[in-house]
């Protein structure tokens, strides 16, 4: 794994992380670090940039995926230089990482925390669309599962008088066979149905998201663990499956309120 | 425009050609006659706002939580053992939650239940939103029943056991309407709006309202009640006419499921 940071016009921090923990930092070409002693928020690599500013570069466990690197300058977090280049929102200039306003309008570039508050919020968006096709692929699923448990019901009410009260009380409710036959062959259906209207308001949501995020990540989390009790009601056992899956998202959906939160208060 | 090497006036630093405001401070470089953008960063301390919108925000989180924290409760228990007495439980717990709620946040939201003289055009607006209400819903769920939908009801259960029928509006008809009026348009929609604008707080209030009753066949229908109850409070600054309606409602509905 290869960070780049441009601290200012003069100084380029690069790190590099090697196989088997091997960790290097150059300042403006010039090796300041090479080893590989674990790195921590609590045991960050300290050096010094060229103008004696001091440099801390510092692995955040990331919740999935990759550690996080930071460098911190004086404390300060810096922007790190990625792929593409840095615009500004409002005028589409070009700008360096260490801008903190636009050269060509003026306005305030986010800070290195607004980025990372932002990738928060694009992983909780995400995590709306993976429900969207979670709950795609669970109704096709269930449709099929549910149908040829229905089939099999059917099966066994045949020939029988649909008038006739079935003899069998189900969840303390007495029907007739015809009620019941109309039940069972609603069932798949209804399942279909449901995980298609739950999907599309994922869709929408994840849609909603992209113009204003706090509201819509909140919304997608509420009805996700509206959706997790309700099917925890009509069968326990759905609760813990998949609940390392289930828990990831819910993480992800709350870092993102935080986070969509915390950049709202920020532009006050 | 300052040269390459050149420094900004208001804070020192170099600056590349071409640039018309100082990428380090926001100070206008080029002599125009537009206001400088304020010269220092430009945000408020992010730390105190955070807060009050991060408790605001748990404050929902936590009505919502337990309301349906008690939903799954008794859901289970009545998978279990179905009976009447549990959909009175429910009440009461619902009922406890949200009056202690309200309590805890009563100076904020007293203007709510002010009684206040109603002009006769504001009057005919509430009216007609009704009567909007009641056919758009009454359509939906007319809609439902005869594409074969089965829809269960309290009713009926209550009915089966031989409740009498004032408790039966009672239990389905006038205190759902009144706690969940005092939970949503109440503690949950004030809530919001010190978050948000009163739009989407109106939105995300209806969203959570639809979505705590559960079943998906009634997040359509429920998301209407939310929008109409919600848009009424709005309007009124007032919970009685969403209270009013939401009762009245219940009490069609009871009246309808009653004949059985």
């Amino acid at each position: 794994m290869d960070k780049t940071w441009e601290v200012d016009d003069a100084n380029t921090v690069k790190a590099h992380f090697g196989g088997l923990g091997k960790k290097v930092v150059t300042v403006n070409g010039n090796e300041v670090h090479n080893s590989r002693k674990t790195v921590s928020a609590k045991r960050p690599i300290v050096f010094s940039l060229p103008d004696g500013r001091g440099g801390a570069i510092a692995l955040r466990p990331s919740f999935m995926g990759a550690p996080s690197v930071d460098l911190r300058v004086d404390g300060h977090l810096m922007v790190e230089t990625g792929k593409a280049p840095i615009k500004c929102a409002a005028c589409d200039t070009v700008a360096k990482p260490y801008d903190r306003f636009c050269g060509k309008c003026g306005k305030p570039m986010p800070s290195a925390e607004d980025y990372e508050l932002r990738k928060n919020v694009k992983s909780a968006t995400g995590a709306i669309k993976v429900l969207a096709v979670l709950f795609v692929i669970a109704g096709i699923a269930f449709f099929f599962l549910t149908k040829l448990q229905a089939d099999a019901a059917l099966a066994q009410l045949d020939g029988m008088d649909a008038a006739a009260a079935y003899p069998v009380p189900i969840d303390g409710h007495s029907y007739t066979v015809g009620e019941l036959r109309k039940q069972i062959a609603w069932g798949p259906w209804g399942v279909l149905i449901v995980n298609l209207i739950l999907a599309v308001i994922m869709l929408a949501l994840s849609l909603w998201a992209r113009r204003s995020a706090l509201p819509a990540v909140m919304i997608a989390t509420a009805t996700y663990v509206v959706v997790l009790v309700a099917d925890g009601i009509a069968d326990p056992r759905t609760l813990t499956q998949g609940w390392i899956v289930k828990i990831i998202i819910i993480a992800f959906l709350i870092k993102g309120i935080k986070a969509a939160l915390a950049l709202r208060t920020a532009r006050a | 425009m300052p040269e390459p090497g050149e420094q900004c006036p208001a804070c020192g630093r170099r600056v590349r050609s071409g640039t018309q405001f100082c990428p380090g401070c926001g100070h206008t470089l080029v002599a125009t006659s537009g206001p400088d953008p304020s010269p220092v960063a430009a945000r408020t301390p992010q730390g105190k706002r955070f807060a009050q919108h991060w408790e605001e925000l748990k404050r929902v989180f936590w009505v919502f939580g337990l309301l349906l924290a008690s939903s799954f409760v008794f859901g289970i228990a009545s998978r279990a053992a179905r009976m009447p007495w549990m959909d009175v439980a429910e009440a009461a717990v619902d009922a406890i939650i949200v009056l202690v709620a309200l309590a805890l946040r009563f100076r904020k939201l007293a203007f709510l239940f002010q009684l206040r003289p109603i002009a006769l055009r504001e009057s005919a607006v509430m009216v007609g939103i009704s009567f909007l209400f009641v056919v758009l819903a009454s359509a939906y769920f007319w809609t439902i029943e005869h594409a074969g939908v089965p829809m269960g009801s309290t009713t009926g259960a209550l009915r089966e056991a031989g409740w009498p029928t004032w408790a039966i509006f009672l239990i389905v008809s006038v205190t759902p309407a009144i706690i969940e009026e005092l939970a949503f348009r109440g503690v949950i929609q004030s809530s919001l709006e010190r978050v948000f604008n009163a739009r989407d707080a109106w939105l995300i209030q209806a969203a959570l309202f639809s979505v705590l009753h559960l079943s998906p066949l009634v997040f359509p229908s429920h998301f209407l009640m939310g929008l109409c109850f919600g848009y009424m409070r709005r309007r009124s600054r007032s919970i009685y006419p969403g209270m009013l309606l939401h009762g009245c409602w219940n009490a069609l509905v009871v009246l309808e499921e009653l004949p059985g």
